[in-house]
């Protein structure tokens, strides 16, 4: 049987956990500083019950600790996200007004993301911006698949309605 | 349209019909647009490597957070020690086997989490792990007990003389100095001895004096004699008798003239030392001085 304690099967489950345990840690609150704390301490937490959990149990029982780490004790920050800069080069080609409307739409996205219900937002990013599919983020927020998509559709619907000034 | 039809939608579950009601409706455009540009935002840098790196510091220099209190230092240091030592030696102690001694002139009962009984003679010692103690009925012991043991698994007296086991019943082991003896009063017990296995039924008992083997009737359903605070024998040598009378009653046995390998049968009551001593002296024919904690054994014919 493989066992987290073992330094190699322990090393692959930080690298393929720790970036979105930090950005789910930063949608909930929106620090940077904390979502970093957050990973060590899931991680020592970890290690230290390496024994008693299973490597199939490892992944939400990080997300349960870091999770479990700021609740009701931590007050949400704004969430700062920067967008890709994937236009960097066809950005000459665009028209300033084109560019204006651009940067227009992504300061109503960002308000209206940052105005979410925390569940709806951090759901919304975990699937938009680390690709996690419904049923993941339903195991790491520890709810069912259907509450996920009713989150990401309540979301999708406020971020238009926001962005659309209704 | 669907329940939660956007969440399907980003998941392309629609079916051909509600995704094409939904591309003509008008807020389809700004869905896609927001489902579009929320795909390349962009989270603080986060580098995995280096976090690793500093969770593997942070493992091995745990402790000297702690250090950072400037004005407790001293304190702190003595404290630390103390709790290193504390946690250090509560899971050696943990690791360890549970263990019961009695001193002279003591008996002591002793519980075992299957509930079997054992009753400890004076200077007698038994370990065992709790821990293991489903998956393994191992007892070791030094000195005299005797085994109520619960029905269930296999169970195992280790002594340095030979191993018992059993599956439930009552039996007596005594190992002390060249004396090993094994009685079982109920059931079927087996005996290890020198690599010979022996069964004793209920009734038999088991002796070794001296590396010689001999073998004895007791009654079936009783209990050792010295439960009833009282030291019985069957033609064992005079010196067992002294021993066992020196740990029942916290006394020194010095001797002179006497033959100490004379055998002597009968018995001595653990708790009024001047009958136990007549019932010694009497049918041996040796005489006694008692002065404090020592006693003198002499012969009839000493001066």
């Amino acid at each position: 049987m493989s066992n987290v304690c073992e330094e190699q099967i322990f090393s692959s489950i930080f690298k393929t956990n720790s970036k979105t345990i930090f950005n789910y840690i930063y949608y909930k609150f929106g620090n940077e500083e904390k979502a970093n704390d957050a990973v060590q301490e899931a991680f020592v937490k970890l290690w230290e019950n390496c024994a008693k959990v299973t490597p199939e149990k490892a992944k939400s029982y990080l997300y349960t600790v870091a999770n479990n780490l700021y609740l009701n004790v931590l007050k949400a920050e704004k969430v700062r996200l920067k967008y890709a800069d994937l236009h960097s080069n066809s950005i000459t080609n665009e028209s300033p007004e084109y560019v204006l409307e651009e940067k227009q739409f992504k300061q109503k996205l960002d308000n209206a993301l940052n105005d979410l219900p925390e569940n709806q937002r951090t759901t919304f990013l975990l699937n938009r911006v680390d690709g996690k599919k419904y049923a993941e983020i339903a195991e790491i927020e520890g709810v069912g698949i259907k509450a996920i998509e009713k989150r990401m559709h309540l979301a999708l619907k406020a971020l238009r309605e926001k962005i659309d000034g209704i | 349209m669907q329940e939660n039809y956007l969440a399907k939608w980003l998941n392309n579950e629609l079916s051909e019909t509600e995704l094409s009601e939904f591309k003509k409706s008008d807020e389809y455009a700004a869905y896609v647009k927001i489902a579009e540009a929320s795909k390349h935002l962009e989270t603080p840098q986060f580098n995995v490597d280096e976090a690793y790196e500093l969770f593997k510091e942070g493992k091995l220099n745990n402790k000297t957070k702690v250090v950072q209190l400037k004005p407790f230092k001293g304190f702190l240091r003595v404290a630390a020690v103390i709790a290193i030592l504390l946690t250090g030696s509560y899971f050696f102690l943990n690791s360890l086997d549970e263990s019961f001694t009695t001193q002279f002139a003591e008996t002591k009962q002793v519980q075992l989490p299957d509930n079997s009984e054992i009753v400890l003679n004076a200077d007698s010692k038994i370990s065992f792990s709790e821990k293991n103690w489903n998956e393994k009925r191992n007892v070791t012991l030094d000195g005299e007990a005797f085994f109520k043991v619960a029905k269930g698994k296999k169970f195992t007296v280790s002594t340095d003389a030979g191993i018992i086991s059993v599956l439930g019943t009552q039996f007596n082991v005594e190992n002390r100095n060249d004396f090993f003896e094994v009685t079982c009063y109920e059931g079927l017990v087996s005996v290890v001895y020198n690599n010979k296995e022996r069964k004793l039924p209920a009734g038999n008992s088991f002796i070794v004096i001296n590396g010689e083997i001999m073998d004895d009737m007791v009654m079936k359903n009783g209990q050792p004699s010295w439960l009833n605070k009282e030291s019985s024998f069957k033609s064992v040598p005079l010196k067992y008798v002294f021993a066992e009378f020196e740990r029942q009653f916290n006394v020194k046995v010095k001797t002179e003239n006497v033959n100490a390998n004379q055998l002597f049968t009968g018995s001595f009551s653990n708790t009024a030392i001047k009958i136990a001593l007549e019932s010694i002296s009497t049918p041996s024919k040796i005489n006694y001085k008692l002065e404090g904690n020592n006693v003198l054994f002499y012969g009839e014919d000493t001066p």
